[in-house]
């Protein structure tokens, strides 16, 4: 079985094309990183113009890359929330071609999801109940895959998700964009405990987040040494700022391991490369005897490929929607992987190509 | 299996770049099946089953369809992309070639018998236009100038510089009735309000079967505005994670 995903929820223009579930035959993305740069964050009327002119040459390009002509499909997935609307417009129309020109099952994917379904394309079959932690510029979440296959959200941040934090004091600290690598990178050589920024919520009991506090604390610090004419420490400020949002990441999913008796873990999403993060999760994972899946980069940022995956488990379940689809940008994370509702809010989900 | 009989030609219109879509089967200049909503936001949902359901109504098969034809705006911005990423996909699938068409040419092509100067106007938001005009020519409108956008005191300084003789065309002039009208002009009623995709695929038949057509890829929206910066930063908070 061979499903082609598209994934257009943020600024990533992205197809892959995955079969039997588990074999990534081709993940093309098209990155937008350059278009938004000089913003400091991600535009969504540019994201949404880029997307509708890399769509086509994208999905040749994974079609090229597969080496499958799309009368080998049998099935397109694509993201339909959460996200940008505009963004996830482009995708969702664009799937909608597809499907009806090739007369294709069409089925829509939750975004976050299809991150944690991305794990299968390394690891194989996911075995839950499994724990998951989704960062990126987009979204900071712990997700849930229950044992009967379905997906819950514990937590989410309430302000901004940590890529965006990463991007947002990366700017300030006069370094590039995107500012997660580069924070990463000059941390390494900074003390993680130099500064002692405020750990928001780390205790509240909630597996929700906020980052918009430490952001404030980060700033408010560099204007007061600005004021007494120091120099900051760059690199004791990025480990100091990063150390922060790592810890209360790390002891929120431990305690939902703990309280969820979870063994198994996945941490996605474009932040998941942080070294700190991988670094740290792992040493606490051992601790509490927990396995920790972290897919490649390629499979951990946006991209197609996850989106297939998602797609192909949905289609296995007989779920699929009907081609008047809708791009939901608040998409909730709810609902069993053969309930019709598992198909990313697919309101409207055909029993005409189920089963 | 139609294509195979040289003389068949069935376009599939599509024209979102409105708060009015729809999407048509032309069979040459005949139409053989349409379908409109006039809800603004539903674009997205609205197109794949309308597209359908012409289809079935005409008693065709995907593989019947022989060009497409879409609105390339200008108009608003994520409808038009809508319509152009669903005609691209469609015709890049199936090894089909494609045909954009701006909505101004569309409203005009409905006044092609007024014999007068025409102005097709829409209503861009922010209390601004997009306007074009047009004249009657053999085979015909001719398009005066380039597409402009701006506000309604600019479109009436224009109108009263073409002598006032004119009859404005589009919900831009529904809206700023009252201002186009003290500079001259006419107004058309609300049944011309916007591009309908059965004259786009009426105006879009003749450039088939001339193959004047383009690449599915080549499709190009008509935007007349810079992607604002400043638009949609809210937007951003909606995507934490969704409402769940
Ligand atoms: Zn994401």
């Amino acid at each position: 079985m061979l499903v082609l995903g598209i994934e257009t929820s943020c600024d990533e223009t992205a197809v892959g094309i995955v079969e039997d579930r588990f074999a990534v035959r081709a993940n093309v993305i098209a990155s937008q990183i350059e278009l938004h740069a000089p913003y400091g964050g991600v535009v969504p009327e540019v994201a949404a113009r880029a997307h509708l002119e890399l769509m086509l040459p994208t999905i040749d390009r994974a079609l090229v890359e597969a080496g499958i002509g799309l009368s080998d499909l049998d099935g397109v997935a694509v993201t339909s929330g959460p996200g940008l609307v505009g963004a996830l417009l482009v995708g969702v129309a664009a799937a909608k071609g597809l499907a009806l020109a090739g007369d294709l099952p069409l089925v829509g994917v939750n975004h976050l999801r299809a991150h944690v379904e991305a794990a299968q394309l390394q690891y194989g079959e996911l075995e839950p109940p499994l724990l998951a932690l989704v960062v990126s510029g987009g979204h900071t979440s712990l997700v849930v895959m229950d044992g009967d296959g379905s997906f819950r959200q514990l937590g989410a941040t309430i302000d901004d998700a940590a890529g965006e934090a990463f991007d947002k004091i990366a700017r300030f600290l006069g370094l590039g964009y995107p500012g997660g690598p580069e924070i990463d990178r000059i941390a390494r050589e900074g003390d993680p405990a130099a500064v002692a920024f405020p750990r928001a919520m780390a205790n509240d009991g909630t597996y929700d987040f906020s980052l918009s506090g430490l952001k404030t604390a980060v700033i408010r610090y560099l204007r007061k040494l600005e004021a007494e004419g120091t120099e900051p420490h760059l690199a004791d400020v990025a480990a100091s700022f990063q150390e922060a949002i790592v810890d209360v990441q790390v002891d929120k999913s431990m305690a939902a391991a703990r309280a969820e008796g979870i063994e198994r873990m996945v941490i996605a999403g474009g932040v998941a490369a942080n070294t700190r993060l991988r670094a740290r999760m792992q040493a606490a994972c051992d601790d509490h005897g927990i396995r920790l899946l972290v897919p490649s980069i390629g499979l951990c940022t946006d991209n197609g490929a996850m989106v297939a995956a998602s797609g192909a488990n949905l289609l296995t379940a007989g779920v699929t929607a009907d081609l008047g689809l809708a791009a939901d940008p608040n998409l909730p994370l709810a609902g069993r992987a053969d309930a019709a509702s598992a198909g990313g809010g697919t309101t409207r989900s055909g029993p005409g190509r189920a089963g | 299996m139609g294509r195979t009989d040289g003389a068949r030609v069935l376009i599939l219109a599509i024209e979102s770049s409105t708060p009015r879509s729809s999407v048509a089967l032309a069979e040459r200049d005949v139409v053989v099946a349409s379908a409109s909503l006039g809800v603004p936001q539903r674009h997205g949902e609205f197109l794949g089953p309308a597209l359908q359901f012409c289809l079935e109504q005409a008693g065709a098969s995907v593989g019947d369809v022989t060009g497409v034809a879409v609105g390339v705006g200008p108009g608003l911005f994520t409808g038009l992309r809508v319509g152009i990423a669903t005609a691209q996909t469609f015709a890049a699938a199936r090894s089909l070639p494609v045909v954009g068409l701006s909505g101004l040419d569309v409203l005009a092509f409905r006044s092609r018998h007024v014999g007068r100067l025409v102005c097709t106007a829409l209503d861009a938001r922010r209390r601004e236009l997009f306007w074009a005009f047009y004249r009657q020519a053999p085979g015909g409108m001719q398009q005066v100038a380039e597409p402009q956008v701006g506000d309604a005191g600019e479109l009436a300084a224009e109108i009263a510089a073409q002598g006032g003789d004119c009859l404005v065309v589009g919900d831009g002039g529904l809206r700023y009735g009252d201002e186009l009208a003290a500079a001259g002009a006419d107004l058309a009623g609300p049944a011309d309000a916007w591009p309908d995709a059965a004259d786009l695929a009426q105006l879009a038949v003749p450039r088939f079967l001339r193959e004047e057509t383009h690449e599915p890829q080549s499709l190009q929206p008509i935007y007349l505005r810079r992607a604002d910066a400043r638009i949609g930063w809210q937007e951003r908070g909606r995507m934490h994670g969704g409402a769940g």
